[in-house]
Order: structure tokens, then sequence, then C-alpha cells
């Protein structure tokens, strides 16, 4: 396999008027890494992973996605530089994303909100379309929920109709924004037990998320963020138990005093 | 008491300029809503159009329809021209109806349907659309029930409709109270029985919202 | 087009007063409207269950039925009775309880918004019920639904056009008497349309200025 960058982000930058939110990001992900991105409130990390699909756009620097640039064609970063929709479209077919509100469609049964994505975005037919989303919905653990609808369902289970929406389309890369930040404490366990099994099949992924022991588990690297700028990145085993910034060891500190193991019989 | 197949006649003519106005009005609304969201610039024509359709009285509308519009080469029948005027009525506050329908959907949902490559107009049939009218259901009913009402102001142009036909009972038989107080209970009745059917229909509607 | 000028000078006198005596009848309608939308409130509110049913019926009715309907019913009813009621009181009447129907439900969410805690106190310094309606009620209601009011009003104004018909000679039916007599129906009515729409527009404006007012205060 190419070991080229799936995604890269050199110099991205996002500003709202005066209010500059993120700064100077970089980030080179291979495939089959995982990278989480931590931080405090307002550090910029949802808005950085938000401009890997183009939701936020950028403007400054470049997003890279399997060599092609997302969002604008030239040098120029003002809105009316952007690429029309259907470029956009096209260049970020390789990701796929999962919200930290799952963001299900709640007038269609679980099927039907797998299938939507390949219907309608792929424009595959009918019946490839179900036995892929079937597939996915297996994965997860909810073949016994597809006729229902997400008002019917926990928390912890219409995020994995999320993740399982996300994965039908065969992504090379995933990206999730705080997956468990908005599940009751006793459901995140099932999703983050999804999670680790995308992360042993081998499924490239970006995190944001609060999960600490969690993201020292199956990260291949580390980025801590604050106030828009990345302060720190590394392996996990360094990050959370050598931090070389005071900053990290400041926002560690409730973190420190249990083990965070780094990820190990993944890094083969 | 003879009077009472007249009464019929009026009564589907009632309904027939009703829901023909509202339906085609309905439409209406639903286009200049699509319009409005995809033609840059078009926002101002929409603006312009509800604020005058909002802004008149029905019968000045009516009035300009029927009396007016032949000055210009275009002569309409009563009938005609009432269900012109009332599509054009109705559309305004549909259209209002509508845009804060399509508006109520969570951008989330919006969101993972653009980074799951569903198109704009993907996006607008198959995730807005559906909800939208789902629940917007009674509030439409409700605009349908204001058509009917504002349907009597076309008995001023003779349409054989319910408040024309009362008054030609009346004059006929010299006898007010009966049919005035009939004409009001079917209006009353109509709207009721539009009422509730709206109501009901939007419950079954958005059924998925409560599991 | 010339002529237009000499015909608008024309029109310009008639059309005035069409509009001074919609307004007068609709702002008579809506100040009577007022007073039965708190009565019909009362009532819907009461403990009396045949009250509640009133008020109820009483909504549904002057909601569900055209106001042209409600006009004929009112003038022609006397008249089949023996008495012989004025146009003008009929129209301001039929306006005003119509009226009354809307604006029961306006003042119903303002009263809802007075802390339960303010008639309590009232209560507790004796302050009879018509005084604290009048004195601590009615003030904050009015203060706080005067947009919806406004908004009303515009309505009101709207609908009035249908008293033509029973022969009051507001803004409506002035134009159309012009049209008899100028053969100019587009005109006319186009002009007399533009009256309604400067009404309702000031009207909204103020609506607009007023709720901009409140919510700078809280």
């Amino acid at each position: 396999m190419s070991n080229l960058p799936l995604l890269e982000l050199r110099g991205v930058g996002k500003s709202y008027g005066a209010n500059t939110v993120l700064q100077r990001f970089d980030l080179s992900v291979r495939a089959g890494e995982i990278v989480s991105l931590i931080g405090p409130s307002g550090s910029g990390k949802t808005t950085a992973l938000r401009c890997m699909n183009f939701l936020e756009a950028y403007d400054q620097g470049e997003v890279w996605i399997d060599g092609q640039l997302l969002g604008y064609s030239g040098p120029g970063r003002r809105p009316t530089d952007q690429d029309s929709a259907a470029i956009i479209a096209e260049v970020r077919r390789p990701l796929a994303m999962v919200f930290q509100q799952f963001n299900l469609w709640p007038h269609m049964t679980v099927l039907e909100n797998v299938m939507a994505p390949l219907l309608l975005g792929k424009r595959l037919n009918r019946t490839d379309a179900r036995s892929l989303a079937e597939a996915a919905l297996q994965r997860v653990g909810l073949a016994a929920k597809i006729g229902a609808y997400p008002a019917r369902l926990s928390g912890g289970q219409q995020q994995r109709v999320g993740i399982a929406r996300a994965l039908a389309v065969k992504p090379r890369l995933m990206l999730l924004d705080e997956p468990t930040s908005a599940l009751d404490p006793e459901l995140v366990e099932e999703v983050l037990q999804v999670i680790r099994g995308l992360a042993s099949d081998g499924m490239t992924m970006v995190m944001v998320t609060h999960e600490m022991s969690f993201a020292a588990q199956i990260s291949s690297q580390v980025v801590f963020m604050e106030a828009g700028q990345i302060v720190e990145t590394g392996a996990p085993a360094t990050m959370f138990q050598a931090p070389a910034t005071d900053r990290l060891r400041q926002f560690l500190k409730p973190w420190f005093n249990r083990s965070l193991t780094p990820r190990q019989e993944m890094c083969q | 008491m003879n009077h009472l197949p007249d009464f019929g006649h009026a009564l589907l003519v009632t309904l027939g300029i009703s829901f023909s106005g509202a339906a085609l009005g309905l439409l209406l609304g639903f286009t200049l809503n699509a319009l409005r969201l995809a033609v840059p610039g078009f926002i101002a024509v929409y603006r312009l159009y509800v604020w005058l359709v909002r802004g008149t009285p029905f019968l000045a509308q009516l009035l300009l329809i029927y009396f007016g519009l032949p000055v210009l080469g275009v002569t309409l029948d009563a009938i005609e021209a009432s269900i012109l005027a009332l599509c054009l009525y109705s559309a305004a506050y549909f259209a209002e109806l509508l845009r804060s329908a399509w508006a109520s959907v969570p951008i989330g949902q919006l969101e993972a349907a653009q980074v799951h490559g569903l198109s704009g107009i993907q996006t607008f049939w198959h995730i807005q659309t559906p909800q939208a009218l789902a629940f917007a259901l009674p509030l439409l009913g409700n605009q349908v029930i204001l058509t009917i009402k504002e349907s009597a102001v076309a008995s001023i142009i003779t349409v054989p409709e319910l408040t024309m036909t009362a008054g030609q009972i009346v004059s006929n038989t010299f006898s007010y109270v009966v049919p005035y107080v009939l004409l009001v209970l079917s209006y009353w009745l109509l709207t009721l029985l539009v009422g509730f059917a709206a109501a009901a229909l939007g419950r079954r509607a958005t059924r998925y919202l409560r599991g | 087009m010339d002529d237009f000028g000499v015909r608008f000078a024309l029109y310009w006198p008639a059309l005035l007063d069409g509009a001074l005596t919609t307004l007068w009848l609709c702002l008579a309608g809506m100040l009577l409207g007022f007073v039965l939308g708190v009565l019909i409130y009362l009532l819907g509110s009461s403990r009396s269950r045949g009250c509640v049913a009133f008020a109820r019926v009483y909504v549904s009715f002057f909601r569900g039925t055209p106001m042209l309907a409600q006009l004929l019913l009112l003038f022609y009813l006397p008249a089949g009775l023996g008495m012989d009621v004025p146009a003008l009181v009929a129209a301001g009447l039929a306006l005003a309880l119509n009226t009354g129907a809307y604006q029961s439900q306006i003042l119903r969410s303002g009263f809802a918004a007075i802390p339960a805690g303010q008639l309590e106190a009232a209560a507790v310094f004796s302050i009879g019920r018509w005084r604290t309606l009048l004195h601590i009620q009615l003030p904050q209601v009015v203060r706080l639904t005067l947009p919806a009011l406004i908004s009303e009003l515009i309505d009101v104004i709207k609908v009035s056009a249908v008293v033509s018909v029973i022969s009051i000679t507001d803004l409506m039916r002035v134009s159309q008497q012009l049209v008899s007599q100028t053969y100019r129906p587009l005109e006319v009515y186009l002009v007399a349309a533009l009256f309604y729409l400067a009404l309702t527009s000031l009207l909204a404006l103020l609506g607009r200025q007023l709720e901009r007012r409140w919510q700078a205060r809280s």
C-alpha cells in the first residue's frame, strides 16, 4: 500500500471576523493511523475536524485528501474562491463522519438512515444498498433494530446507527466528533467498544474526544490543542506519561494518577 | 326547506373554489419557497409578493382580478377569478408557513446529509421536505380553513357559493333568520371538520417523533 | 398618463374619507373587542364549567366562520325580529364580536405570563379581584401583548373591507363608487389597495418599533 498520507493539513486556519479560532494547524494521517485531538473547550479541535471535510470553510492553508486539494482550486481563500458543491462532494468522498448529536434522520427507519447515503449519495441500486446497510448494522450489533425509528432507540444505539451509516459507504477515513459526549455514562462503553472494533479492523480515524484513557488505548498519535493552536503532539506513550509542556501537564492532571497504557498490540 | 338542493349545490361550489384555490396556492407557495432557496435575488420578489398580498384585503385583490384584469385584456369569469384570487392569496401565507417549517429541521441533519454525499436537492427532497410537511400539517389545515372563510367574499362578485345563495334565499322567502343561521352553521361545521382532519393527519405523520 | 394626475386629485379626498371611516370603525371595533376579549378570557378561565364551555364555543364560532357571514347575520337578524339596526352599529358590533374572540386568545398568553405570586400579594393586601384585574394585571398584559394586538388590528382593517356589502362608505365602498363613476377599475382598485397597504404597513412598522423598545427594556 502506498504510504502517502490519506489526509494532510498544512497551515490550516479559520477566523470569524476578527476572532481566529484555528491557526497553523498541521497534520498528516496515513492509512491505518488513528489520531486523537484533545484539549479544553474552545481549543479549536472541533473546528479543525470540521475543516477536514469542509463542513467549515478554512480560510488559510491547505487540506489534501488522497492527493487532491479540498475546497479550493487555486491560491485564493475567499468565499468566492471556493469550489462548487459537486466538486467538494467528490473530493471528500473517501471520508465519512460520526457526529456528537448523532444527526440521524428521524423520519426514516434505522435501515433507511444507513441506506440513504448509498442510494442518494453514491446512487447504488436498492439491493446493493440494502445488503451493504445490513452488513454495517450487523457490524455494530444492531441487526435486530433495522425497522425501528430513531426515537425508539437509546442514545448509545442511535450513535451506533450513526457509525453504521458512516461505515456503509466504505470510507477510507472516518472523522469522529466527540462521539460519546452526548451519551449518558452507562451508554458510553457500548459505543467505545464498536470504535475499538473498527480500530482493530484497521480503519483510519481522526477523533475529537474527552475520553482520555480510550484515546491513550487506541491512538497512534495524539494532538493537544489550546486556543486554536497545536501545543504538543506525539505518540500517546510520551504524551500521556511524560508530557513535554506545562499546559498539557495541567490539562492531564485529573488523569495523571491513572495509568494511561498506550496502544501496543495495534501498532504492528 | 325546498331550497335545500340549492344549498347543497352552493356548498359544492364553496368547497370547489376553496379547495382548488388552496391546492393551487399550496403549490405556488411551495414553488415560491423553492425559488427563494435556489435562485439568488429571488428573495426580493418573494418578500414583495408576501408584503402586497398580506397587506391588502382579500376583497380588494378579488375586485382587482375580476374587474381590473379585463382592462389588460385578460377576462375571467367569476369562478375563475375567485379561484385565482384565492390561489394568489393563500400562496403568500403558505409560503411563509412552509418557510418556517423547512427552517425547523435541525441543521445537524443537513450537515449529516452534506458529508454523506447527498446533493442540495436530495437533502431538500428526502430530509427536509418529509419532516417539514409532517410538522406543518395542522398549520396547513388552518390555512385551508382561512381559505374557506375568504371564499365567502366571492359572493360579492356573484359566485353561486354558500353566502350568495343564502342571500338569494332570503330575498326569495323574506325569511331572514333561518337562511343566515344555516349559513354560519354550515361554515362552522366545515371548518371544524377540516380542523380535526388536519390535526389527526398531523399526529399520524409525526408518529416517528414519539417512537 | 397626464390625466392620471387630474383623476388622482379626484380620487384622493373621497378615498381619504373612506379610509378614515375604515379607521374609525376598526378602532371602535378593536376597543370594544378588547373589552369582550377580556370578558371571554375571564369566562374561559372561570371555575364554572358552563362558563368555560360558553367561552370555547364563542371562540370556535367567531374564528370558524367568515366575517361576511357574521356581518350578514348580525345585520339582518334584527330586521327579521322587527328591529331596525343602523348599518354602522351592526358593522361595529360584528367586528367587535369577531376580534373579541381572537383577542381573548392573545390576552390569554399575556395573563399567563404574569407570575402567580403577584396575584397572591394582591390577595394578601385585600385588593379585590376587579381592582387586581384593572390595576395589576391589565396594564402588564397590554404591555406584553401590544405587538400581537397591533397585528390583530391590521387583520381587523383587512377584514373590514366586507362591510361595504351593507352600504357603509368605507374605503372599499368608496372605491367601488369611484369605479362606477370613472369606469377605470384597474386604476381605482390599485390606488385603493395602496391605501390599505400604506395603512397596514405603517401599523406593522409601529408594531416592530414597540417590540424593539420592549425588548431593549427587558
